[in-house]
């Protein structure tokens, strides 16, 4: 006989593991039944379309939760890699590729100086992302004098685009959560980080790059905030001084929604995207079954609010597994 | 010191001296009233460049700015120290603003309110149901603003959620409300007598020539006005809470250890519940003082940057994002340096975006410092 | 036989305070070697010095006759060097095959090169779990294992970076017996391949049926050390303790009453404790001893109502106890835990904040707190319990020494004048005068009336200080003696009851 405890199977468990699932199912469940056509093709086309824009930059933000950080500052990056590019399209007449790239590698360079003071100086994620949040969209605005940025047509062609009858950002945001997933799972960085997120001491003392993969996780939360910007900017193709503003909360409320817990080592790429298209669906499925325009945020808190309780109780459950057992069934 | 030796510091000839100096920088970086130095500071080093800055009206007008951010960082203040964040200060204003409004209002356009839900029940075009019975309004604001961080609270304490989401979803659901109820719409018309707890003046100073027959009432500066009584009477009474109780001295033994607090006999619950309650209440005095200056209610009173100079204020003050650590005394100061701080930075016509910026550096450079002290104190403890 | 680790005169201080010294040892290559000695006598100096976790004052370590100054834990295990904790540096959210490879994945060569080669790192790790008898799939997640898998999980892990010494600090703490017969198999197979063990642990019949040589430290030197086999179990004592125990413990001042201050019937909590009952009576001090891990404290927590029991009853002074801690110290308890950092201090606060925190309501006037007389009482408190500090209104407890914190945690319990007094290993990392003054503490709280409950595994102590002993073992409690009847043998074996496997020598050993 065998002092092995079985896996924990109870359904409770499979409730708070499968959770974030269960949710997105039920509230689009609830939403076809209120009104059908919410379950049109093009709908459901249309709301993924929509939550690619939070669900690439909740990508990055699972990164950053997985070792108990935080960025605040993805909203501001949102705004300003975005328009750096456009600035050089318009003044240097930089082609939409390589925009994009200018785009990308500025949204790591400001992830890069979160990096340097949370990892380097050794101030808070909160604080120091807080403080860059402030510095980020202060220098958007100065750049463009606070007026809104018109981005050349071409731009467009990239954002309204299709292929094979996928539109690109929804493309955009499928490589980014599986190019993450591949990361996190098959890599002994992604390895790394949930081994850091978990334990940091232990991670230490196994002579893990700690640092590097701290700061690692703030350049990747950067770069896909700024190719999240850049994906919504090129389907609308102009840039106002306000975007991005307050989306820090959304991406956040994604994640975990989605099932990464704020308390680092748990989540994955399929967090974020589970996390955006619910909250995403339940935006869309609010309009449909016209809900008032004003009471929809109501709705919106209560299921994060729900989706946090569930997190909590994961927590609950997973510190009652590490407790010591004193008389183990079986003896 | 001649140049010679001080070029010779570094030798290790100096140590006593350099380790004079680094005594002297610690005591002033590890006094409780550091930030006053270096507001005072920033103040003179900035006096010669900005003429206005010293005149009685810019005087009177800084302070006029801080009352009402003084009051809703006291409250920030009690929850970081027992450790937690309270993101829904904002909402709560807006939320307790437009509901004093809706009951007190002496009058209302039906054009500009006649959609909202609560046309009709609670105001109408002769005002709210309450018109102009201020005292209503306010027992109404109050425990509004106090239900909301019971909820806070409640579900942080009793549910283990963490503040940051908690606060988090209740700033987005009670700004929500807050907007649904009037559709966005301002309420204005508000009794006289809620308007002067903002602008009404009890001391004012006139500096000129005493030879006129009547002073043009935009020469009189307003030092003490209700707004500033409210503010000075909250923060001493704050004060002696946080350092003169046994609550008090709770919320700090729940922020520095909540484990060793509650063997200690702490009801760390109870004290989570009233610290939560505690910011809201805070947050909906300082909408009575912001809705009071504006002369109208408005859902979205609180929104924007408003919460981040409230959690700026306060850290830099010195109130540990972690808990444990905090002073009223500090978030005074917190608040007159960013005061002064936003102040100088419209007197230098800087646009709202460079004011963004240096908001941004110098909350960096206040966490930074704050890394700094905290190593000091532990090299010099 | 030549020596894998050789220490020369190696000497380490804490504040000035030397915590090991002079200390000139062999390990023997391919050996097990029995490192025993009290709390405080520098074994985990000692090892913190061989892990890169500390740096000696003085003298050397020659790892393999090479001058050996590791930095950082992971020099330590990069030269070849492995601990096994019962704290285990494991990731409960990593897979068992990931927590072996964390730090060195197989990687997967051509179109995928780069990534996790996880067929390959299963296989590995299936073969690693087969060498140590672990029947265990390699890719479930660690946090579904019990503590003694877990455990061989490290060990496994340690095999896999060719650890060639490995250390084993009292691994034996959480684990059921059967477990720890797999162990020690284990470790004899260790032996077998070739490999250095040190084994640490307080249990001296354990350690002198696995060890080819026995060391003993005391007060930071090596007293005694030689070939198991010229060990017998009061040697080992004898070594490890070394001085007069007498003049440690008070004289006790009164003897205790006969009216029951704390009395608990029938106490269960699944998993956890089972049907505990015990009566402490006013003055009296009744000791609890047990191994680790067979329930004491948790016990303790379950009276503080820090959790919840599933049966039984709670009374204090006759009143049935129902709420939670608040209304336990209420109602006159006081708890000093066995974790003063986590759960007894407010390390950056000051000592008088400190001190004050359990009565700080009863400090309390019209006009707010009286500060005057919270002052006075943290003065007095420090003439009480001999408190070593500077300013109490401005020296943070972080700056004290660990028994000077330590009066600070059961100080501060004394303005509010408990009925009964919960000591959980009051005595842990505390050196010889402080703990003469903890007991003398314990004692004259027992002369005012109190009841006190003393955890311990040190049975010294609760001999030289208890009125009663119980003894714990699995979450039961197995036997209770009177002081007439306190004898080290018994205690153990006690202890040992449900635990000890019938074919084993009987365990003997101390605790300390």
């Amino acid at each position: 006989m065998s002092a092995r405890p079985l896996a924990p199977q109870s359904t409770i468990d499979l409730a708070t593991r499968a959770g974030p699932v269960l949710i997105l199912v039920v509230i689009v469940l609830v939403f076809g039944l209120l009104t059908p056509s919410f379950l049109a093709a093009e709908s459901l086309s249309n709301t993924a379309k929509q939550a690619s824009f939070i669900g690439i930059a909740a990508v990055g933000m699972v990164f950053v939760l997985l070792t108990a950080g935080i960025d605040l500052s993805v909203g501001s990056v949102m705004y300003l890699a975005p328009l750096v590019a456009g600035l050089l399209m318009r003044d240097a007449g930089l082609g939409v590729a390589a925009a994009l790239g200018v785009c990308v590698l500025t949204g790591a360079a400001l992830g890069a100086l979160n990096a340097l003071f949370i990892v380097g100086l050794r101030v808070v994620p909160f604080v120091a992302t807080l403080a860059t949040l402030f510095l980020f969209r202060g220098f958007g605005a100065w750049l463009t004098q606070s007026r809104q940025l018109d981005f050349p047509d071409a731009i467009r062609g990239f954002g309204l685009a299709s292929v094979l009858g996928v539109p690109v950002p929804i493309l955009v945001f499928a490589a980014v959560a599986v190019a993450a997933h591949v990361v996190l799972r098959h890599t002994a960085f992604g390895r790394h980080i949930y081994a850091f997120g978990n334990d940091p001491a232990a991670a230490v003392k196994a002579g893990l790059p700690v640092r590097r993969v701290q700061a690692a996780v703030y350049v990747i939360s950067g770069t896909l905030a700024a190719l999240a910007g850049f994906v919504v900017i090129s389907q609308i193709g102009r840039l106002d001084a306000g975007f991005g503003r307050g989306r820090e909360f959304d991406v956040i409320a994604a994640a975990v929604l989605g099932g990464a817990s704020l308390f680092g080592g748990i989540g994955g790429a399929g967090s974020a995207v589970i996390g955006a298209l619910t909250i995403q669906a339940v935006k869309a499925g609010l309009v449909f079954a016209g809900i008032n325009l004003y009471l929809q945020p109501l709705i919106q808190g209560a299921v994060i609010l729900f989706a946090v309780f569930f997190d909590g109780l994961r927590e609950a459950r997973l510190r009652a597994l590490r407790r010591r057992v004193i008389r183990p069934r079986g003896v | 010191m001649t140049a010679t030796t001080e070029a010779q510091a570094g030798t290790g000839l100096l140590r006593p001296q350099t380790g004079r100096i680094r005594r002297a920088a610690a005591r002033v970086l590890l006094s409780d009233h550091f930030v006053l130095w270096l507001s005072l500071g920033y103040f003179l080093v900035l006096l010669p460049f900005l003429p206005t800055l010293g005149t009685p009206a810019n005087l009177a007008n800084l302070l006029s700015n801080a009352w009402p951010l003084l009051v809703v960082a006291l409250g920030q203040t009690f929850v970081m120290t027992a450790g937690g964040i309270d993101l829904s200060q904002g909402a709560v204003i807006g939320l307790t603003s437009t509901v004093a409004a809706a009951l007190i209002a002496t009058a209302a356009p039906p054009e500009v309110l006649g959609r909202a839900p609560i046309w009709g029940t609670l105001i109408a075009e002769e005002g709210g149901i309450f018109a102009g019975q201020v005292w209503v309004g306010i027992l109404a604001m109050l425990a509004v603003g106090a239900l909301v961080g019971l909820v806070n609270g409640t579900l942080v304490a009793l549910l283990r959620m963490p503040p940051f989401m908690v606060t988090l979803v209740a700033m987005m659901t009670v700004s929500a409300f807050a907007i649904w109820l009037t559709q966005s719409e301002n309420i204005r018309n508000l009794p006289e007598g809620y308007v002067q707890l903002g602008k009404g003046q009890i001391v004012s100073v006139y500096f000129g020539p005493q030879d006129r027959p009547e002073i043009p009432r935009r020469e009189l500066h307003a030092v003490i006005g209700q707004a500033a009584l409210i503010a000075v009477a909250l923060t001493l009474a704050l004060h002696w809470l946080l350092e003169r109780t046994a609550f008090g001295r709770q919320v700090v033994a729940v922020g520095a250890n909540r484990r060793a607090a509650e063997i200690a006999g702490v009801p760390v619950r109870r004290v989570i519940v009233l610290v939560f309650v505690l910011s809201a209440l805070c947050a909906t005095v300082g909408a009575i003082l912001y809705s009071a200056r504006l002369e109208a209610g408005r859902p979205t009173l609180g929104e924007g940057t408003f919460l981040l100079d409230v959690i700026g204020a306060t850290v830099i003050g010195g109130t540990s994002l972690f808990g444990g650590k905090g002073k009223i005394l500090w978030t005074v100061w917190g608040v007159l340096f960013f005061v002064l701080l936003s102040n100088t930075l419209n007197m230098m016509n800087l646009s709202a975006f460079h004011i963004d910026m240096v908001k941004g550096a110098v909350i960096l450079a206040a966490a930074l410092l704050d890394v700094a002290r905290n190593r000091l104190a532990r090299s010099t403890g | 036989m030549s020596a894998i680790l050789r220490f020369e005169e190696l000497g380490k201080d804490w504040f000035g305070v030397p915590a090991v010294s002079n200390l000139t040892l062999d390990v023997p290559e391919g050996q097990v070697l029995g490192l025993i000695g009290e709390n405080g006598a520098g074994k985990s100096t000692l090892m913190n010095m061989i892990g890169g976790v500390t740096e000696p004052t003085r003298g050397r370590m020659l790892w393999r006759g090479r001058p050996y100054a590791p930095a950082s834990a992971a020099e330590a295990s990069a030269a070849g060097i492995a601990f096994i904790h019962q704290e285990l540096n494991l990731f409960t959210n990593l897979t068992v095959a990931e927590n072996l490879f964390i730090d060195g994945f197989p990687r997967r060569g051509g179109l995928l090169r780069g990534l996790i080669d996880r067929g390959a790192m299963q296989r590995r790790a299936a073969g690693l779990l087969a060498r140590l008898g672990l029947d265990v799939p390699p890719e479930r997640t660690l946090d579904t294992l019990a503590p003694g898998e877990r455990q061989l999980v490290e060990i496994a892990r340690a095999l896999h970076r060719e650890a060639s010494l490995i250390i084993f600090d009292e691994p034996t703490t959480s684990l059921t017996p059967r477990e720890t017969e797999r162990l020690f198999a284990v470790i004899e197979g260790l032996r077998a391949e070739g490999r250095t063990v040190i084994y640490i642990s307080h249990i001296l019949g354990d350690v002198r049926r696995l060890s080819d040589r026995i060391a003993v430290l005391r007060d930071g030197r090596l007293v005694d050390e030689g070939p198991a086999a010229s060990f017998d179990v009061p040697r080992m004592i004898r070594s490890m303790i070394g001085r007069d125990l007498a003049a440690v413990f008070p004289e006790r001042t009164r003897a205790p009453g006969s009216r029951p201050v704390l009395e608990v019937t029938g106490l269960s909590a699944p998993g956890v404790v089972e049907n505990i009952s015990l009566t402490v009576r006013e003055g009296e001090i009744l000791g609890l001893f047990g191994l680790m891990g067979s329930g004491r404290s948790e016990l303790a927590r379950l009276l503080m109502g820090l959790d919840r029991a599933a049966g039984g009853e709670v009374r204090l002074l006759g009143r049935p106890l129902a709420g939670g801690p608040r209304d336990r110290v209420r109602s006159g308890m006081a708890f000093v835990t066995e974790n003063r950092r986590e759960e007894g201090l407010m390390m950056d606060a000051t000592i008088r904040e400190n001190l004050a925190l359990p009565g700080i309501e009863s400090f309390s006037g019209p006009a707010g707190l009286d500060r005057g007389r919270i002052a006075a009482t943290a003065e007095a408190l420090r003439e009480t319990v001999r408190l070593k500090a500077g300013d109490l209104g401005r020296q943070p407890v972080r700056a004290l020494s660990g028994g000077n914190q330590q009066k600070v945690v059961i100080g501060k319990w004394l303005p509010v004048r408990p009925r009964l007094l919960i000591l959980d290993e009051p005595t842990r990392g505390v050196d010889v005068g402080a703990r003469s003054e903890i007991y003398a503490i314990a004692d004259r709280l027992a002369a005012e009336g109190a009841g006190i409950l003393m955890i311990s595994s040190e049975m010294e102590e609760l001999m030289g200080l208890c009125d009663r002993i119980a003894v714990m073992s699995r979450g039961e409690i197995v036997a209770e003696f009177a002081r007439p009847a306190f004898e080290e043998r018994r205690l153990l074996a006690a202890a040992f009851r449900s635990g000890a496997a019938p074919a084993s020598e009987p365990a003997t050993g101390t605790e300390g």
